[in-house]
C-alpha cells in the first residue's frame, strides 16, 4: 500500500503543474489588453499608454510565455487572482464570501445521491429485469436524460411559481437582515448549522426551504448515475463464484447479497462515486443559476457572460485543484476499501 | 451486426429511442420545407414582432415585421407564431425545426472529433506502454481533472460566442472517456494469443492495431458515444442557457431556453404564463437526448454477454 | 458383494435444464447413482457432460436460467427438490457441504480467511464471534495450514493456491458435514499438492463416516480413492457401479473408451487409443443414444431409440443397448491394473 500511495502523491505536483499550464495556455489565448484589464481595478487606468506599459511590465505580459507561466504561477499561489468586475471586489474576496453557499448546497446534496443512488441500484440489480427493476431503470434514464436546468426550471416552475413552497435564492428578506446585520453569529458560514448554533430555527427553516428545491435538483442527475453505476457493479459481482460459495455455506440471501456482494460490489462504485461528487461543480454551476442561488457556480455564470476573464480564469484554477485533490482522495481511499491494495 | 440491430428493434426501451430518434431526423431533413429560412443565415431565427415579452402559440406576425420582410423581398410562408415567440419575438417554432439540424450537428460532430482523438490516442498509449503510455495517461489526467461544464465554459468565454467555438470546447474536454476506454480493452487484448501469432508472423505495428486490435475492442467505444452525442448537446444547451454559447437569435434549443429563465414565472398573479417559452425547446431538448440514451443503454445491454440466457 | 452400508443419497432420473434464447439446454438430462454412508463417489467425464451442474442441482444453487426439472434427490430419504429454501439452507454448508474448482475466485477477497471459515459455525450453530474464531483456528491447524493464528487474519490473495483451497476444505469442513461434494478441487493445483489434498479430504472425512462425491475428468484420481464410480456423458450417467467392475468389467463403450485411451506404461502402444469424434453441442444432441456418433459397436437401433437405464445386477446400471458386444471386447484380454 505504502508504494501505492507514494505514487499517487508524486503524481499529485506534476499533474497540478500541467493543469495550472494548460489554463495559463487558456489564458494566453486572450491579447494582452485583455489580460490585462483582469488586474486592474479601474478601466480608466488603462487609456494612458504610460500607465498600460508601466502594467505590461509589471505583470510580465510582455516576457517569453515560461517567464510568464512561472510568474503567473507565482501570483496565483499567492491568492493574488486579480480583481472580479461582476464582483466589483478582489477576486479572491469573492471567492471567500460565496464559497461557504456552494458548500452548504453540495454537502446537503451528496446524502441524496448517495443514499438513493446506491441504495436503488442495489434493489435494481437484485430484482434483475423484472417490473421493479425496469421501473427504477426507467427513473434513472429520465433523470440523466433530463438536462439539470431543463430539470431545475421545471422544478422552479413547479415549487416556486405554482405551489410557492420553495422560492429561490438563498434567504428570504426578514432572514438576511438578522444573519447579515443583526445579533448573529456566524461560526461557520453555513447558514442552516449557524442557524442552529444560534438556537434560532426560524432562520435555519427559511434557509432549509430555500435550498430543497436547488437539492432536488443537484441530485437528480448524480443519483441516477450512481444508479446505473452500482447496478451494473452489483450485477457483475452477483455472478462470482465467491457468491456461490457463500450460498452453498447456506448464507440467507439478505446477508449475500448485502453483506458479501454489495462490500465488493461497492469497491469501484466508490471510486466513480467521489469523482461524481466532483463532477457536481460543473451541475452547480446551472443550478445555482436556476435559483438565483448566491453562490460560486452563479457568479461563475455571470462573469462568463460578461467575459470578466479575470474571475473566469480563476475559477478554472479553483475548480480544477479541488478536482486533483479530490481526485487523490479518491484514490486513497480507494487503497483503504480493496484489501488486496491495502496488504498488497 | 444483425443480431445487433435485431435487438435493439425488438427491445421496447430502445425501439422507443429508435422511432424518436426517426422523427427528429425527418425534421431535420425537411427543415427547409417546414420552415424555409427567412434570411441569408438559416440558422438565424426570424422574429415575428419586437416584443420582449414572450408572445403566445398563435400569435400573428406584427404589421412591422410585415414590412420589413416585404422590403427585404422576403417571402414569409407562415404567418403564425405557432408555438409562440421567445423573449425578442423570435418564432420558436422555426428555432425548434432548425434547431434540430443545430442539435445533430453539434452531436455527431463532437463525439466524431473526440472519439478519434480519444481512440488514437488510446490506442497509441496502450500499444506501445512504457513511457509513451505513462506520458499520454499523464495528460489525460490533466484534462480529467477539469469539470466538463467548466471546462468548457471557460474556453467559450475567452474564445468567444459561436458554436463552432462550442464545438471546439466541447472536443477539447470530450476525448478522455474514449482514451481511457479503449486503453483499456486493448490492454486486456493485448496479452491474448492472436495478438501474439500476430507479432510472431511479423506483422507490423500499426497493422496490428488497426485490423487486429480495434476491430475487437471498438464495440464499447461506440456504445459510449451513442450515449455522448445526447449529452454533449445537453452540455452545449447548458452553455447557451449559462448565456456562453451560441449567440442571441441562433436556432439552437438550449440558447431558445436561456430567455426562458427570467420568464418561467411569470408575472405575478399568472405563474406559468409563459410556459411554452420553455416548454417547447424544453421537451424538444429531453426528447432527443432520451432517444439516444434509450438506445445507448439497451446496446450496453445487449453487448453484455451474460445477459444472453433471456427466453 | 453387498455391504449392507446406509444409503446417504440417492439420485434418480435428474433433469437439469437450461433455457436460454438459443434454445433449452439440457445439462443434465437423466442421472441416477448412489452415495453410500463412509464411501466415496466418482463423477467422471469429460468437460461439459454436466458432472458440475449435477453437484449443483443436488444443493439447488443454479443461477438463472437453468432450472431442475425432474428426477429426485434424496438425501436421507427426504426428496431435495421438494424443500423449501429456507429448509435448503440449513442442509448447505451443515449437513452437505461443496468445495469448488477455483479457490481464488471462491473466497470472497475482501474477507478475511478467519471469517470465512467462521461464518457456518456462526449460522448453524449460533457460535459467538470469538468461539468460531478460536473453532477456524483448529480448523485451519486441521487441514496443515501452518501460523494458523496468523492466517486466520489474512486475505485470500496473501495465501498460495494449495493453501487456499486447504482454507476451502476447512471452510466446508467446519461443521461436519455428512456429505462432502468436491467439484474439481485439484484440478487447478500442482500436481504434487493434488495428493496432499486428496489425502486430507479422505483423512477428514473418515473421522466421522462422511462420504465424499468427487467430481472430476481424471480417471487416475478415480482409481486412487473412489469406492463407486458414475460415468457420465452428455448429461446422463451411462454407467454406475463399484470400482472393480469399472475397471475390471465395465459395459459401456464409452466407459471402455476412457480406459483404453490412458496410456500404458507397460505395453508398447503405437498410438494413443482415443475416442474418435467430439463431446456433442448441448444445442444440437444427436438423436437416440447420446454416444453413438463416436462409437465402435453403434447399430441402427442406437441412432434411433435411447437406451434406458438397465441394471445388470444390485449397484451396476449401464444404458447401452450392445452390452453383449462391450462384454465380449473387454474378455478379449484387456485390464487396467488396479
Amino acid at each position: 500500500m505504502l508504494s501505492y500511495i507514494i505514487r499517487r502523491m508524486l503524481l499529485l505536483p506534476i499533474i497540478l503543474i500541467g493543469v495550472t499550464f494548460l489554463i495559463f495556455c487558456v489564458f494566453s489565448l486572450l491579447s494582452p489588453m485583455e489580460r490585462l484589464a483582469t488586474y486592474v481595478r479601474d478601466p480608466n487606468t488603462l487609456k494612458s499608454s504610460q500607465s498600460v506599459e508601466r502594467l505590461i511590465a509589471k505583470y510580465h505580459l510582455d516576457e517569453p510565455f515560461p517567464l510568464g507561466y512561472i510568474n503567473w504561477l507565482e501570483r496565483m499561489v499567492h491568492f493574488d487572482l486579480g480583481w472580479s468586475q461582476t464582483a466589483n471586489q478582489p477576486v479572491s474576496d469573492a471567492i471567500k464570501q460565496r464559497f461557504p453557499a456552494t458548500l452548504e448546497l453540495v454537502l446537503y446534496s451528496i446524502i441524496p445521491v448517495i443514499l438513493i443512488g446506491i441504495w436503488l441500484g442495489v434493489i435494481s440489480a437484485v430484482h434483475h429485469n423484472d417490473m421493479l427493476d425496469q421501473t427504477i431503470r426507467v427513473t434513472a434514464i429520465i433523470g440523466w436524460s433530463l438536462p439539470t436546468f431543463i430539470f431545475g426550471l421545471f422544478v422552479l416552475f413547479i415549487f416556486y411559481g405554482i405551489l410557492g413552497w420553495f422560492p429561490p435564492g438563498r434567504l428570504s428578506a426578514w432572514a438576511q437582515d438578522i444573519v447579515y446585520t443583526g445579533h448573529f453569529n456566524s461560526y461557520t458560514h453555513l447558514i442552516t448549522i449557524d442557524a442552529l448554533l444560534n438556537g434560532n430555527i426560524p432562520i435555519f427553516l427559511d434557509a432549509l426551504r430555500h435550498l430543497i428545491a436547488p437539492i432536488i435538483t443537484l441530485s437528480y442527475i448524480s443519483w441516477a448515475f450512481l444508479l446505473r453505476i452500482t447496478r451494473s457493479s452489483m450485477l457483475d459481482t452477483l455472478q462470482k463464484d465467491y457468491i456461490r460459495t457463500a450460498r452453498a455455506k447456506g448464507v440467507d440471501e439478505h446477508t449475500v447479497i448485502h453483506l458479501h456482494a454489495k462490500r465488493n460490489a461497492l469497491i469501484p462504485v466508490t471510486t466513480i462515486a467521489g469523482m461524481m461528487i466532483i463532477q457536481m461543480m460543473g451541475g452547480v454551476m446551472i443550478t445555482e443559476t436556476v435559483f438565483s442561488y448566491p453562490g460560486l457556480g452563479f457568479w461563475a455564470a455571470q462573469s462568463a457572460q460578461q467575459l470578466d476573464y479575470g474571475t473566469v480564469i480563476s475559477f478554472a484554477l479553483l475548480f480544477s485543484t479541488i478536482m486533483v485533490i479530490g481526485n487523490l482522495v479518491v484514490d486513497l481511499s480507494y487503497a483503504l476499501i480493496d484489501p488486496r491494495i491495502r496488504l498488497g | 451486426m444483425n443480431r445487433i440491430l435485431k435487438k435493439l428493434f425488438s427491445n421496447a426501451t430502445s425501439l422507443i429511442g429508435i422511432i424518436l430518434l426517426f422523427f427528429f431526423i425527418i425534421i431535420a431533413i425537411f427543415a427547409p420545407a417546414i420552415t424555409p429560412p427567412l434570411s441569408d443565415d438559416p440558422y438565424q431565427i426570424p422574429r415575428m414582432s419586437w416584443d420582449i415579452n414572450p408572445q403566445p402559440p398563435g400569435s400573428p406576425m406584427s404589421d412591422d415585421m410585415k414590412e420589413i420582410y416585404e422590403f427585404l423581398e422576403k417571402e414569409v410562408k407562415w404567418e403564425k407564431a405557432i408555438c409562440g415567440t421567445a423573449e425578442g419575438g423570435y418564432d420558436i417554432f422555426y428555432g425548434l425545426i432548425w434547431g434540430t439540424r443545430t442539435a445533430f450537428k453539434i452531436g455527431l460532430i463532437t463525439v466524431l472529433l473526440s472519439m478519434l482523438i480519444g481512440v488514437i490516442l488510446g490506442s497509441i498509449s496502450a500499444y506501445f506502454g512504457g513511457w509513451i503510455d505513462e506520458i499520454l495517461m499523464r495528460i489525460t489526467d490533466i484534462f480529467l481533472s477539469f469539470p466538463f461544464l467548466v471546462a468548457a465554459m471557460v474556453l467559450t468565454t475567452v474564445l468567444g460566442r459561436g458554436l463552432d467555438k462550442v464545438m471546439i470546447a466541447l472536443i477539447s474536454f470530450g476525448w478522455m472517456g474514449y482514451a481511457r476506454l479503449i486503453r483499456g480493452s486493448i490492454l486486456s487484448a493485448k496479452e491474448e494469443t492472436y495478438v501474439m501469432a500476430a507479432k510472431a508472423l511479423g506483422v507490423n505495428d500499426t497493422k496490428i492495431i488497426w485490423k487486429h486490435l480495434l476491430p475487437n475492442t471498438i464495440f464499447p467505444v461506440m456504445v459510449q458515444a451513442t450515449m455522448n452525442i445526447g449529452s454533449m448537446v445537453v452540455t452545449a444547451a447548458a452553455l447557451s442557457f449559462l448565456g456562453v454559447g451560441a449567440p442571441v437569435g441562433y436556432a439552437d434549443w438550449g440558447q431558445m431556453v436561456s430567455f426562458a429563465r427570467n420568464w418561467i414565472i411569470g408575472s405575478s398573479g399568472h405563474a406559468g404564463q409563459y410556459w411554452y417559452a420553455v416548454f417547447y425547446p424544453g421537451i424538444f431538448i429531453v426528447l432527443f437526448v432520451l432517444s439516444w440514451n434509450l438506445i445507448g443503454d439497451t446496446l450496453r445491454d445487449i453487448l453484455d454477454p451474460r445477459l444472453r440466457g433471456e427466453l | 458383494m453387498k455391504n449392507k452400508k446406509k444409503l446417504l443419497l440417492e439420485i434418480k432420473d435428474l433433469k437439469t435444464h437450461f433455457f436460454t434464447e438459443e434454445g433449452v439446454v439440457k445439462a443434465v438430462d437423466g442421472v441416477d447413482f448412489e452415495v453410500y454412508q463412509g464411501e466415496t463417489l466418482g463423477i467422471v467425464g469429460e468437460s461439459g457432460c454436466g458432472k458440475s451442474v449435477t453437484a449443483f442441482s443436488i444443493l439447488r444453487l443454479l443461477d438463472y436460467p437453468g432450472k431442475t426439472v425432474g428426477g429426485e434427490v434424496n438425501f436421507k430419504g427426504e426428496n431435495l427438490l421438494k424443500k423449501t429454501e429456507d429448509e435448503m439452507r440449513k442442509i448447505r454448508g451443515k449437513e452437505i457441504a461443496m468445495i469448488f474448482q477455483e479457490p481464488m475466485t471462491a473466497l470472497n477477497p475482501v474477507f478475511t480467511v478467519g471469517f470465512q471459515v467462521s461464518e457456518a459455525l456462526m449460522m448453524h450453530f449460533k457460535m459467538s464471534k470469538e468461539e468460531a474464531k478460536k473453532k477456524s483456528v483448529e480448523l485451519l491447524k486441521k487441514v496443515g495450514i501452518p501460523i494458523p493464528e496468523q492466517r486466520v487474519n489474512e486475505y485470500p490473495h496473501q495465501l498460495s493456491g494449495g493453501m487456499r483451497q486447504r482454507a476451502m476444505i476447512a471452510m466446508a469442513m467446519s461443521c461436519d458435514p455428512i456429505l462432502l461434494i468436491a467439484d474439481e478441487p485439484t484440478t487447478a493445483l500442482d500436481v504434487t499438492i493434488q495428493a496432499q489434498i486428496l489425502d486430507l479430504m479422505m483423512n477428514l472425512l473418515k473421522e466421522f463416516n462422511g462420504s465424499l462425491i468427487m467430481i472430476t475428468h481424471d480417471l487416475g484420481v478415480i482409481a486412487e480413492i473412489a469406492d463407486r464410480i458414475a460415468i457420465m456423458y452428455a448429461g446422463k450417467v451411462v454407467e454406475y457401479a463399484d470400482k472393480k467392475t469399472i475397471f475390471h468389467h465395465p459395459l459401456h463403450p464409452y466407459t471402455l473408451g476412457l480406459l483404453t485411451s490412458i496410456p500404458r506404461l507397460d505395453m508398447e502402444m503405437k498410438r494413443l487409443n482415443v475416442i474418435p469424434g467430439m463431446v456433442p453441442n448441448p444445442l444440437h444432441f444427436p438423436s437416440g443414444c447420446k454416444f453413438n456418433p463416436r462409437c465402435r459397436f453403434t447399430t441402427d437401433r442406437c441412432k434411433k431409440e435411447e437406451p434406458p437405464l438397465i441394471k445388470i445386477e444390485e449397484g451396476h446400471l449401464v444404458k447401452c443397448w450392445n452390452l453383449d458386444k462391450v462384454e465380449k471386447e473387454v474378455k478379449k484380454g484387456f485390464l487396467v491394473g488396479v
